[in-house]
């Protein structure tokens, strides 16, 4: 292939056409290769990893890593946020009768195995606790996307469109916290 | 699933007007091609010759340019005849597929899901109405007005013996009519790519004389069966209590999740998973157990449980008639 | 007394000295019969005779309290005392003021009765009872401990509207359903009534009404599903009389032989099955978090249902009776007298819980005993409190969700283009889900003739979805978020004429006005902001007379009462939250349009303009 260069580009590489050839082969197929990560499916997995049995940190942390850098994992925590009302009280991270999830403000932790908890166990001012209703994998996929919403996690992998209306920032873009920025210039009362 | 799934074998008016436009179409293209492959041949064995004979093969040749003109110009003139009397027969097809009468119609609302089809049926009735998954069925000799819509992607309609294909759109609506003829059990299943799973998607569409469809209808509408034993109960309150109510919906119970196949009259249904596995006592085991199993991809988590809970929960919606 | 301070008569003055000396004496004389006499039936007057709250215009002792968060039992708001006037207003001063010690929405009236204010706070509803004749020094206090759980369930912030003293008693609902009664002289519990769970989502925030020996409760929880409804208690024991649903079979709706409503869309047997798919009523909402009102007369309580659930119309073809409308009972036996659905098949989330203000009009030629009924659809309703006829239905607010009230059908036309579409969002929906007023109450003033409405003007972007019911989560299937509506300005006052039917003034407030209204015999109106500012302004022309800075932004409903030293008081809780402000008190994150419920895109700069707080604040003349 790379005797094959097209003419005018062959003038720009000169003596080292082969060479430049060579290289741009090679990081083209290394970008390919390096989101493969990014874009497995992970649909067979062994059926331990669906007992609903309570997580060890090292285990959740290194399951949930994993599901961070997965566009199917969190694209799949998107849903069952959708799908589980966790939108009702949460909104899109903004929060209503439910905490804020995206302004860096934990009352639990941030960190995988507390989010695990809170989703299987629930705490004690009203989140409800989808221990016996979710299967682990489901757990950790939103747990997962809890972070990258928070972006608290890499946002490489994070989606960044939303199939419904969209009413703030998408994942992959989102500030890990609030932009403090100054006083609205504006107010418009009457006094 | 199976069923009749054959463009060839219309059951209703919109199929056999399809099916009349795709035999006109056949017919007139193979003659077209037999007679443009005779007519490749014939120059090239004429080029042959006039090789031969020392000439270019592209020298033009005064004394036969009359006669290649009137060939041509004749290619041409009945190229375009033919394509008239395609377009004419195509338009003639799309009125009659418009042209079907709707008085008294079915109405339904089907909305495709990546990897299963919902069924409403009267969506506007609150006395009527009710839902179904991947079997719909129909009275024979009543049109069906179909609203078709889609929760996720593209995915499109498509019971080759009933209907052409129609594509369900996220974020539109659209609309399908079509009339079943004769009784019979038809297949369909998506046309358009929708992922992982998109080759087993299928539904079946079954015809039935008017009595027994509202004979089915009437059994639609009751709420779910109560369990009979207490094996059926554990498997009832299993179905409440842990995963599977997060999504399907069994009306009489605290099962009301809208994101999966309706199972109130699970039983009724020929298969599970939209046509991955008969339902069965065992299918109904083996599919809870790991879908992924069947079908990787699909939105269903497994459930992981003793044996003999699976067994109680396949009790239960075995009984859901 | 109410006579001090007027009518200095003319004894000693005049002409004929001696002629007049007698006569004169003979006035003083009578006059002094005459007054012991009115003391001593004043006095018998505010005995209570009957329980309950005193009915409006009663005049005396009973114009010194405020028993209940509408003063009387048609809810008017209406204080009788005038010693505040627009001449004398701009030197309305501080007098003092109590910390609640809680840092969430205070939605409660102060109540007044002799010389105790009752308080309650949001969760975890302390009640303090504090003496106001040392400055509001607390003489006890009750915690009731309610369940912590609640707190996630609640859907506008965790706040309490205010309790109701009857009979020595004051009764208060906590969010984790129960109803308390306490002693009201030492803060003992006498009894505790508890129904409704808050693992199914369900929660109780209204204040309730006590009339004639029954506590009226309703619950909330129209955001999860939670089925509504209307229960009497004992008033002596708490136990539960009877209890009315919003929806369900007639023989849970209480609908009986007795129910005649106006419409003939509103009748027909099991509406509240039968306008809904299968099991919908079941988890359908129509939930009864608003003001209940009573007439003695008819013996009659009048009160809204909440919208219907889910959010997604969709997923409840039908009428979906008897969410959004407005219920006729007997207080009595409960049963319904008639039914007026306001918005059917409600697709915007409005219902119809806002106070049903009982007020007698000049109605084609005479005197009508109606209800005012500002709805969150954006019109006001004049309604005939004995037949459930809908007189008029006209605009108070910017509205394109609905063209009008057909008002000889009783029927909302609504207007195709806003309608609920799945898979589409739909822009610009004037009023939004807040409606054109929530919760907070109106004022009326028998004087002016004028009801006096606190509310936004907001409207909204929405999308619904397919949603599924798992207990314990919210059952909406919609993502909205708000903005502000026509003209920019997001709250407003306004001052309407119910028989002609149009706004005798209004006043534009940069930010919602989610405080009550308070109409005082002086002709002041007060209201507050939701960024703190306590606001006078005069009830003829809404020129505002006088303005006071509060901590925190003021979503509570103003009262009025004379104190003992024989002054005339206002009093207000700040403290900023509800549904409205629920951006600052539970601390969200604005960068998502759809937070507490859409209220993030239309409030966005309100963590600026205010701050969390939860301050009682007393004003009077110096």
């Amino acid at each position: 292939m790379c005797s094959r260069f097209p003419e005018h580009v062959a003038q720009i590489a000169g003596p080292y056409r082969r060479h430049a050839c060579q290289a741009l082969v090679a990081a083209v197929v290394g970008a390919i290769l390096a989101g493969c990560e990014r874009e497995t499916r992970g649909f067979e997995h062994s059926l331990d990893a669906a007992r609903i049995a309570p997580a060890d940190d090292a285990s959740t942390n290194a399951r949930v890593a994993h599901d961070e850098r997965n566009a199917y994992a969190l694209a799949a925590g998107k849903r069952l946020w959708t799908w589980y009302n966790c939108a009702g009280c949460h909104a899109h991270g903004g929060g209503a009768s439910g905490p804020a999830l995206t302004n860096n403000v934990w009352v639990y932790g941030s960190d995988p195995a507390a989010l695990y908890r809170s989703i299987a166990d629930g705490r004690p001012n009203g989140m409800p606790a989808f221990g016996t209703r979710l299967s682990n994998d489901q757990i950790w996929q939103l747990s997962a996307y809890v972070r990258s919403l928070a972006a608290i996690a890499p946002q490489d992998a994070a989606p960044n469109r939303d199939d419904a209306f969209l009413t703030r920032t998408p994942e992959s873009f989102m500030d890990p916290q609030p932009a403090l920025g100054p006083v609205p210039s504006s107010s418009g009362s009457s006094r | 699933m199976n069923g009749i799934h054959d463009v060839r074998l219309p059951a209703g008016p919109q199929a056999a007007a399809l099916a009349e436009l795709w035999t006109i179409m056949l017919w007139v293209c193979a003659i077209v091609f037999v007679l443009a492959m005779a007519a490749l041949a014939m120059s090239m064995r004429q080029s042959a010759r006039n090789r031969h004979e020392g000439s270019s093969p592209v020298a033009i040749d005064a004394s036969r340019e009359s006669a290649l003109r009137r060939w041509i110009g004749g290619g041409v003139a009945a190229s375009a005849v033919l394509l008239f009397g395609l377009l004419f027969a195509s338009f003639r097809a799309d009125r009659a597929l418009a042209g079907l009468p709707l008085e008294g119609a079915v109405h339904i609302d089907l909305t495709a899901h990546q990897f299963w089809w919902e069924a409403r049926y009267e969506p506007h009735e609150p006395t009527l109405t009710f839902a179904t998954a991947n079997e719909l069925h129909v009275p024979v000799g009543q049109p069906v007005l179909m609203r078709l819509r889609s929760d996720d992607v593209i995915h499109s309609f498509w019971v080759p013996s009933l209907a052409g294909k129609k594509d369900l759109i996220p974020g539109r609506e659209t609309t399908l009519a079509y009339r079943a003829d004769r009784a019979g059990v038809y297949r369909g299943q998506c046309a358009e790519f929708c992922g992982y799973q998109h080759a087993h998607m299928a539904l079946v569409v079954i015809a039935e004389p008017p009595d027994e469809y509202a004979r089915w209808l009437e059994t639609q509408r009751r709420p779910a069966v109560a369990p009979s034993s207490a094996d059926e109960r554990r498997g009832r309150d299993l179905v409440e209590q842990t995963s599977c109510a997060m999504c399907h919906a069994i009306n009489g119970t605290l099962a009301r999740g809208q994101r999966a196949p309706d199972l109130t009259h699970l039983a009724t249904r020929r298969s599970l998973g939209a046509g991955v596995l008969p339902n069965t006592f065992a299918g109904r085991i083996d599919w809870i157990n790991d879908p992924h199993r069947f079908k990787p991809g699909v939105n269903m988590p497994p459930l992981t449980a003793a044996p003999a809970d699976l067994a109680a929960i396949s009790a239960y919606l075995g009984a859901l008639r | 007394m109410s006579s001090r301070g007027r009518d200095r008569g003319r004894v000693g003055r005049g002409k004929g000295r001696s002629f007049d000396l007698n006569i004169a004496l003979a006035k003083q004389a009578s006059r002094a019969v005459v007054t012991a006499c009115a003391m001593g039936l004043l006095l018998f007057a505010a005995m209570p005779v009957s329980s309950g709250t005193p009915t409006p215009g009663s005049s005396g002792e009973a114009a010194a309290h405020w028993p209940s968060p509408g003063r009387d039992a048609a809810l008017t708001r209406f204080t009788p005392l005038a010693d505040i006037s627009p001449s004398n207003v701009a030197s309305l001063k501080l007098m003092f003021t109590h910390s609640t010690g809680i840092l969430r929405g205070h939605e409660a009236a102060p109540i007044v009765v002799g010389d105790t204010m009752y308080i309650v706070t949001p969760y975890p509803h302390r009640v303090e009872a504090l003496d106001l004749t040392h400055a509001g020094r607390p003489r006890w206090r009750f915690d009731p401990q309610p369940d912590a759980y609640a707190q996630g369930v609640a859907c506008c912030d965790v706040v309490n509207r205010g309790l109701a003293y009857a009979n020595g008693k004051v009764f208060f609902n906590t969010l984790d359903n129960q109803t308390i009664a306490l002693d009201a002289a030492n803060g003992r519990e006498l009894w505790r009534f508890r129904s409704g769970d808050v693992k199914a989502g369900e929660t109780r925030t209204m204040a309730p009404l006590v009339v004639d020996g029954r506590v009226f409760i309703g619950n909330s929880g129209s955001a999860f599903g939670v089925r509504g409804w209307l229960a009497a208690l004992d008033e002596s024991n708490g136990k539960e009389l009877w209890r009315a649903y919003s929806t369900g079979p007639d023989a849970e709706v209480l609908i009986g032989a007795d129910y005649r409503p106006f419409y003939a869309k509103d009748r027909g047997t099991d509406l509240g099955v039968t306008s809904w798919p299968r099991d919908g009523w079941k988890i359908g909402g129509g939930t009864v978090w608003g003001w209940i009102s009573y007439d003695p007369k008819l013996d009659l309580i009048y009160y809204g249902t909440s919208h219907p659930a889910p959010l997604n119309a969709a997923q409840r073809p039908g009428a979906n009776r008897y969410t959004s409308g407005i219920f006729a009972r007997d207080a009595r036996t409960g049963m319904a007298r008639w039914f007026y659905q306001l918005s059917p098949h409600d697709e915007f989330g409005y219902g119809a819980v806002n106070e049903n203000v009982l007020v007698e009009l000049e109605w084609g030629g005479r005197s009508r005993a109606v209800l005012l009924h500002p709805d969150q659809n954006g019109y006001v309703y004049v309604i005939d409190r004995a037949s459930g006829e809908v007189l008029s239905a006209e605009a108070f607010a910017p509205i394109n969700t609905s063209t009008g009230v057909d008002l000889s059908t009783g029927e909302l036309r609504y207007a195709a283009a806003k309608q609920q579409r799945l898979g589409t969002v739909v822009r610009d929906i004037c009023p939004g889900a807040a409606g054109a007023k929530s919760w907070q109450p109106s004022a009326y003033s028998p004087r002016t003739k004028l009801l006096y409405i606190p509310h936004q003007n907001l409207c909204q972007d929405q999308q619904v979805m397919q949603t599924s019911y798992i207990v314990g989560t919210p059952y909406l299937g919609s993502i909205s978020q708000m903005k502000p509506g026509p003209g920019g300005a997001r709250g407003r006052v306004t001052a309407w004429d119910p028989v002609a039917a149009t706004a005798r003034w209004t006043i534009d407030e940069d930010l919602p006005v989610w405080s009550g209204a308070l109409a005082t015999a002086g002709d002041i109106v007060f209201y507050g902001t939701l960024d703190g500012w306590f606001k006078a302004v005069d009830a003829r022309d809404g020129r505002r007379l006088w303005q006071y800075r509060t901590s925190s932004g003021i979503v509570g409903q103003p009262v009025s009462y004379r104190g003992t030293d024989g002054k005339q008081y206002v009093a207000v809780l700040a403290g900023v939250g509800g549904w409205a402000g629920a951006v600052v008190a539970g601390e969200l994150d604005v960068r998502d349009g759809s937070a507490a419920g859409g209220f993030a895109g239309a409030l966005p700069d309100l963590k600026y303009r205010t701050v969390r707080g939860g301050m009682l604040y007393v004003f009077a003349l110096p």
